[in-house]
């Protein structure tokens, strides 16, 4: 197997870990933790495409920027956990659905 | 020079908007007269354009390759229609000043107003089919918002809806014209598609000759998209001269016009573009010959006149369907300005209240006689020419059942004028109406509308000539100005069609005699009084948005799972239909 394949066959299991996760899970924290994982696996997917395209240089800048966005999602996704569980008393999510018109 | 005249033509109504707004609502008289000062500039910087005419790029300006060069072409279908849209714009401008007088949000109506002029004139100017589409969908926007200038009236704002609407809808089917043409010949250049129409697959060039159509037809009120029109009438009355006689509505015409050397190879189409016009000015005639609302009437008539126009285009005839435009926007705008003058004195826009209102207002009177004369195509006023050169074209060219229906249409034109004419100005009159003489801004757009009226068509020769000299691709052979006109006056049609005219006259005048063949076409009466069922269609599809709209709804419950179910699950049909086309 060379690299390539193995980056390929890692980032699926990551992705799939991610995807699963978010699709079972119902606790915020954990949906929040679930896309903190499947972002990763994209990110490693990012940087594998630059390093087989030659274009290192574009896809490690993409890479850092995808970074600053994610952690700026699981900053906020976790202060709204919080909120949402001194308001509402729960972390289900399925209990969000005041916003329902 | 001409691509400064062009950045001005363009540029003046816009910073004219900008100043306007700039002002502030506080100072209603500066906004006035910044308004006119700024319309009228722009009217003279496009008769200034005339001259210049060529069929060149006389503006380019370089975007980058995405989205192609930005291209004006000042030729001769250009520079007319931008002269009637900043001519007739400022007349409209000018009729505001007493029109609007001491209404709120002047700042509001005149950018509107001069925000649509410039992208009108932006629109017939372009080379790019991209920048059409901009230009086109700007005078939409601006269009919903005159529409809806009164927005605490629920009526106003349902037209504006419908105008956006069902105009967009057309929009959209320019956008993919334009996105079809750069994917096959690599540049949204119109002259491209023109010059290298037979490049592309014939179902490619189907697609895009009768997406264009419905674009057209959508853009100018033609069927089954006509309903928007009588909608639209809750518009302050210049607005309604304005946009939705002299301008915005020809843009389909144009858009007809400007692309037919590209279609007319593609088979059907023409007689396609023949029937939506016959129908439209067939039906629309009908309309107008039963509705009660004098703003209705009148737009029944655009509707049934820009019929004329299209019908002029399905049988060849580019050059009789753009000189019958530059007549009706004079014609029509004087009757519409006028009209508003009667509704703005006597409050009601309801036919059956007035009657012998001729003896209080004899200028408006004598104006609006001269505007209904021109659209009943009685001889030496310019409708007279335009229209005899659409019926002469249509006889030679034409299918005889389309030229036969066009021929009845003209009857019942002249039939529907004469009966508006007689409602509000003559006879007795039939409410106590506190009638006030009309400004001087009014008589004085009014007045210079009226002489055009009675000589626009002397321009029948210059017109033909600039079309001739400056469209590569039309094939016109256009006549010198003097035969040409000789022509018209030798031709059987123009006899016949005199002939209709006559009999529509003759009808209104013995319509008590004529009792019982009155009463046998009731039921016709009836169904163009329901607008031939076409208003009901339009709820349905309306009510069928909302309700499939509201059921699909409940797939967008907002939980995560559930999203996440359905990412997965096109994810997994993406990845097979790429296995299986592997």
């Amino acid at each position: 197997m060379s690299t390539l394949e193995i980056l390929v066959v890692g980032v699926i299991a990551i992705v799939g870990v991610g995807l699963y996760g978010l699709l079972i899970t119902r606790n915020l924290i954990k949906v929040v933790v679930a896309l903190q994982i499947l972002v990763k696996g994209a990110l490693i997917a990012l940087v594998a495409a630059g390093d087989a395209s030659g274009q290192v240089g574009l896809s490690q800048s993409l890479a850092i920027t995808v970074i600053v966005a994610d952690t700026v999602v699981g900053v906020v996704g976790l202060a709204l956990a919080v909120q949402t569980k001194r308001l509402l008393g729960t972390l289900d999510v399925d209990a969000l659905s005041t916003l329902k018109g | 020079m001409t691509d400064w005249l062009i950045v001005l033509t363009i540029g003046l109504p816009w910073l004219g908007a900008l100043a306007v707004w700039l002002t502030g609502d506080d100072r209603p008289d500066q906004q006035h007269r910044l308004a006119v000062i700024f319309s009228v500039l722009a009217g003279l910087a496009a008769l200034l354009l005339i001259p210049s005419a060529g069929d060149t790029v006389a503006l380019r300006i370089e975007v980058g390759s995405v989205f192609g060069d930005f291209t004006f072409v000042p030729d001769g279908l250009g520079v007319f229609l931008a002269a009637v849209a900043t001519v007739i714009g400022c007349l409209a401008v000018i009729f505001s000043v007493d029109y609007m007088h001491g209404e709120k949000q002047l700042g509001r109506f005149y950018s509107f107003v001069l925000l649509f002029i410039g992208a009108m004139v932006g629109l017939v100017l372009t080379d790019s089919i991209l920048l059409l589409f901009v230009f086109w969908e700007i005078t939409a926007l601006t269009s919903y918002a005159l529409i809806s200038f009164y927005n605490d009236d629920p009526k106003a704002v349902e037209g504006g809806i419908k105008a956006l609407v069902i105009t967009s809808f057309g929009g959209v089917g320019m956008l993919v014209g334009g996105l079809i043409v750069y994917a096959y010949l690599g540049d949204y250049q119109i002259s491209t598609l023109l010059s290298r129409a037979d490049e592309l697959p014939s179902g490619v060039l189907a697609a895009l000759a009768f997406g264009f159509l419905i674009a057209a037809a959508a853009k100018s009120a033609q069927v089954p998209f006509h309903t928007w029109l009588p909608g639209a009438m809750e518009a302050p009355t210049p607005v309604s001269a304005l946009i939705h006689a002299a301008t915005m509505v020809n843009a389909g015409v144009y858009v007809l016009a400007r692309f037919y050397p590209a279609f007319e190879g593609v088979s059907g189409w023409t007689t396609a573009v023949t029937l939506v016009g016959l129908v439209s000015a067939l039906m629309a005639a009908l309309m107008a010959l039963v509705a009660t609302d004098l703003k209705r009437v009148l737009a029944y008539s655009t509707i049934s006149q820009l019929g004329y126009m299209v019908y002029a285009v399905g049988v060849g005839d580019i050059f009789a369907s753009q000189f019958h435009l530059l007549s009706h926007a004079v014609f029509k705008a004087l009757l519409f300005l006028s009209a508003g003058a009667v509704i703005h004195s006597v409050g009601t826009r309801d036919m059956r209240e007035m009657g012998g209102l001729g003896k209080k207002m004899p200028f408006i009177r004598n104006v609006f006689v001269v505007g209904a004369l021109a659209l009943a195509g009685l001889p030496v006023l310019n409708g007279f020419w335009s229209k005899e050169l659409i019926l002469e074209g249509g006889l030679h060219d034409g299918p005889i059942w389309a030229y036969i229906g066009m021929l009845v249409g003209a009857g019942i034109t002249a039939l529907y004028t004469f009966r508006m004419v007689w409602l509000v100005f003559y006879g007795t009159p039939r409410a106590k109406l506190h009638v006030h003489p009309a400004g001087q801004m009014m008589r004085l757009s009014t007045g210079i509308l009226a002489a055009g009226t009675a000589t626009t068509w002397l321009l029948a020769g210059l017109f033909g000539e600039l079309l001739e000299n400056t469209l590569p691709f039309h094939h016109l052979h256009v006549e010198a100005g003097t035969a040409l006109l000789g022509d018209v006056i030798a031709a059987p049609a123009t006899y016949l069609a005199l002939g209709v005219v006559a009999l529509g006259l003759l009808a209104w005048q013995y319509r008590d005699a004529l009792g019982g063949l009155v009463t046998s076409l009731r039921p016709i009466g009836d169904a163009a009084a329901a607008d031939f069922g076409f208003e009901w269609i339009n709820r349905r599809v309306v009510q069928w948005a909302t309700t499939a709209g509201e059921s699909l709804r409940a797939f967008q419950t907002g939980s995560v799972n559930w999203n996440v179910a359905g990412i997965v699950g096109a994810l997994i049909v993406v990845l097979v239909i790429l296995a299986l086309g592997a």
